[in-house]
């Protein structure tokens, strides 16, 4: 019986408007990176305004590039690759457009707001929950055209490049929907459910399988279409890109709690993270071995062809940044590394290398094809490829040294055993040649993507007047399938598992094998999550500490809105220099109230755990006026907008109560916050005026961000002895 | 009993070696069936899927 052939048309506008968006993007947040690169160089680069200031515009380049310029770039490949090994066109075009024009208007959104201030503080989540609801639905478009595609397919088996995809598409779905579930306080306001240790646990699940989900498992999928195009030959082992998916997907999601070493997090849980984060090695490298040997025979190609260029860099870079990745979760070298700019170039040598090279040699293979036209310039191609790569090793080899220095520099002691460089912006400035050195990196990265701009540009412009749509045949997939080679009668079990067909029927079988996947990564998350949120002692509760005052509360929002956590830590390691620089380690006990934790994840300025008391009230007045002043060579921009701009009494209210849903215990705030905070912010503003500071400060916003950090540390040095028994609050 | 009494009972100190136990079994039985034979010619065809997709090729200049 010969099947019945069918006569169809790929869907490349969609493609074309993908790849657009993904240059436009991708200018854009590495202009803000430049940006905030330059702010911290010098902060005359914040230009004394507030929506410009690096707190916020900090997140708003990561959001950028990874959510405007990897997503787009993403989108670009998996809607061409799609379509091709399925041998249908999308499933539906009107889904398609309602992804890509609902993609663009999140990012537009993300673009107003977090300048703005309005964010949930949580890395690469920052956005607020009615974007993030956008987010939902628009992924959900995204989902369901992706796998009405693979249900109107012509080709029986799934392609490996398809496995990534289906494991991104539904894991992102997970880690967006669990980590971003919160109370709206407000239309652009919000607390999440989870508070302190277990906020910070789901933060960091979410945000290492962001990078795992988003950064790298799509960008592997590409990896395995594009590179056997480019290369023309076929992935070096398909056996070993088995193994790449599937111990992928199993380990990745277990790895999270490694961003959180020496922290309040429990101890079985930080090792638990190291481990599988250890394991991660074997089948990263398997992929990254398996990416380069597709071009066995080819390698005389690389010469000649940018885009082969620009794939090897990019493997090369995903195979340094996957032994760094380990390497970084080994809790002695997080140690050195966590809070420092190590950190921060381990990041770039993936996103500048790994993401940006994988994209830049997938659209120089695809723009002619788009266009059906010549690529405007090899030269310009191979220039773009030369500038880049010097980019990024100038931007990565200043901040791992920037990084090194900073860790060594914060543990270092002197010989009669006190801190050798105690005060914090020692450790600062030192740092400033490394960063102009970074600018320089990433202004080389940029003129690369310029010119790459133009190149595409150029293409783009000599384009036919109207676009030949090519008519592409292939045979209806038989309801029923015949295996071609079946298991002879009477194998066995063995025989059947070592013949694997067993999988082999999975990957016709898009379904079940998403089923598996789903199973695989939610599985090993309760795992991890459930004792984390269960066992009573890994949260120990301490008497003393009370929820922040409705004042305090306030400033905390103030702390949010400027992005100051992108700067300070707020967590002290049990280490000895930490302890001896800050004061007492960080208890899980101190966070039962904090909606989202604020730990941090870097610190560019000290951390501010224990900073409450330490400086007078007019102190931070003058401090955020002018930092310099009074710190002479920080780097920290001027925050005086807060000693302008007057403070919402009347909005505190709603801030309470939202917290007092969550469970946070308000008494008499319930009824009458604003009173409360008019009352404390009163006191205070008289006493900085007694102590010689500016007078009728007790109505502006600079008064609630002193009262928070007043407040900090201090409620552990009127604490009583912890008790486990007393049991993690509900 | 709360699942809270359960859990905090339930004496996980060793927990990490179990996970780590239950993965390396699972990755062995990946590696046992993916690379036991008699499956080569079905993953040979299966690679070649990205190249047989009958696209034409790009666009090229005149001349080149």
């Amino acid at each position: 019986m010969s099947a019945h052939v069918e006569s169809f048309s790929y869907d490349d506008a969609i493609v074309r408007k993908f790849l657009w968006a993904t240059f436009i993007w991708g200018l854009v947040g590495m202009l803000v990176g430049l940006v905030i690169a330059l702010q911290l160089a010098s902060p005359w680069f914040n230009f004394d305004t507030a929506w410009l200031s690096f707190g916020r515009l900090r997140p708003l380049h990561t959001n950028a590039v990874i959510f405007a310029f990897a997503g787009n770039a993403i989108f670009t490949g998996a809607y061409y690759s799609t379509q091709r090994l399925l041998k249908t066109r999308m499933f539906s075009d009107g889904l398609s457009s309602f992804h890509f024009w609902g993609w663009q208007a999140i990012i537009v959104a993300a673009a107003i707001t977090l300048p703005l201030g309005f964010t949930q503080a949580k890395e690469y989540a920052e956005l607020e929950w009615p974007i993030d609801i956008a987010i939902a639905v628009v992924w959900v478009a995204f989902a369901v055209n992706f796998f009405g595609t693979l249900a109107r397919r012509r080709e029986r088996h799934i392609y490996v490049a398809i496995w990534f995809y289906i494991a991104s598409i539904v894991t992102v779905a997970i880690l967006h929907i669990f980590n971003n579930l919160s109370l709206p306080a407000g239309l652009l306001k919000s607390y999440p459910i989870y508070a302190g240790v277990q906020d910070a646990f789901m933060q960091w699940w979410y945000g290492h399988n962001a990078v795992a989900f988003f950064l790298t498992t799509p960008f592997l999928g590409l990896m395995y279409y594009f590179m056997p195009k480019a290369a023309e030959r076929p992935v070096y082992s398909y056996k070993l890109s088995i193994l790449h998916f599937w111990t992928i997907v199993f380990l990745y999601i277990w790895a999270g709690p490694h961003h959180l070493h020496y922290t309040a997090l429990p101890d079985w849980a930080s090792t638990l993270g190291m481990l599988f984060s250890v394991m991660l090695w074997m089948p990263s490298w398997g992929g990254m071995i398996n990416g380069l040997l597709t071009l066995r025979g080819a390698w005389h190609k690389v010469a000649e062809e940018p885009v082969l260029k620009f794939f090897v860099v990019a493997i090369t870079a995903y195979g340094m940044s996957t032994f760094e990745g380990p390497m970084l979760s080994v809790k002695s070298v997080n140690s050195l590394a966590h809070y420092t700019d190590w950190i921060i170039a381990h990041v770039h040598t993936g996103a500048l290398g790994w993401n940006g090279f994988m994209t830049f040699g997938m659209i120089y293979w695809l723009a002619p094809r788009l266009f059906q036209a010549p690529l405007f310039s090899k030269k310009l191609a191979e220039l773009h490829f030369w500038i880049a790569t010097f980019g990024i090793l100038l931007y990565v080899a200043a901040i791992y040294s920037a990084g090194i220095t900073q860790g060594l520099m914060w543990r270092a002691f002197d010989e009669t055993g006190r801190l050798a460089y105690p005060d914090f912006v020692e450790t600062v400035v030192r740092l400033i040649p490394m960063y102009w050195v970074r600018v320089a990196g990433g202004t080389l990265y940029i003129i690369g993507m310029c010119v790459f701009g133009y190149n595409i540009l150029r293409t783009w412009m000599a384009r036919p007047k109207t676009y030949d749509v090519p008519v592409v045949s292939a045979p209806k997939l038989p309801a029923t399938y015949v295996d071609p080679t079946p298991v002879p009668a009477g194998a066995g079990l063995w025989a059947r598992f070592a013949a694997a067909r067993w999988h082999h029927r999975w990957e016709r079988l898009p379904l079940t094998f998403t089923v598996m996947v789903v199973l695989a990564v939610v599985v090993a998350s309760l795992a991890e999550i459930l004792p984390t949120f269960l066992i009573r002692s890994n949260v120990p509760t301490i008497a003393s500490v009370k929820p922040y005052t409705p004042l305090e509360l306030a400033g905390r929002d103030l702390y949010i809105r400027e992005g100051c956590f992108n700067c300070h830590s707020q967590m002290v390691r049990p280490l000895r220099h930490e302890t001896e620089r800050w004061g007492e380690y960080s208890k899980p006990g101190e966070f039962v109230y904090d909606h989202p934790f604020l730990w941090g994840s870097r610190r560019i300025g000290p951390d501010l755990a224990r900073v409450g008391g330490k400086y007078p009230d007019l102190w931070h007045v003058r401090h955020f006026e002018e930092p310099q002043a009074l710190v002479q060579n920080s780097i920290m921009p001027s925050y005086a907008h807060l000693g302008r701009a007057p403070l919402d009494f009347e909005g505190i209210q709603a801030r309470v109560d939202a917290m007092v849903m969550l469970g946070v215990p308000y008494g008499d705030a319930v009824r009458d916050a604003p009173g409360q905070a008019r009352e404390q912010a009163r006191t205070m503003a008289e006493a900085i005026a007694a102590s010689g500071g500016p007078a009728g400060i007790g109505d502006r916003e600079v008064i609630a961000l002193i009262a928070y950090m007043q407040r900090l540390g201090k409620d552990i040095k009127q604490a009583p002895p912890v008790t486990a028994e007393a049991g993690a609050r509900p | 009993m709360k699942l809270s009494d359960v859990m905090s009972a339930a004496g996980l100190s060793g927990y990490a070696i179990v996970a780590l136990l239950l993965f390396v079994i699972a990755f062995l039985a990946i590696v046992v069936r993916t690379f036991a034979p008699g499956s080569a010619a079905r993953h040979a065809r299966d690679a070649r899927l990205p190249l047989d997709d009958d696209e034409p090729g790009p666009a090229v200049r005149a001349g080149e």
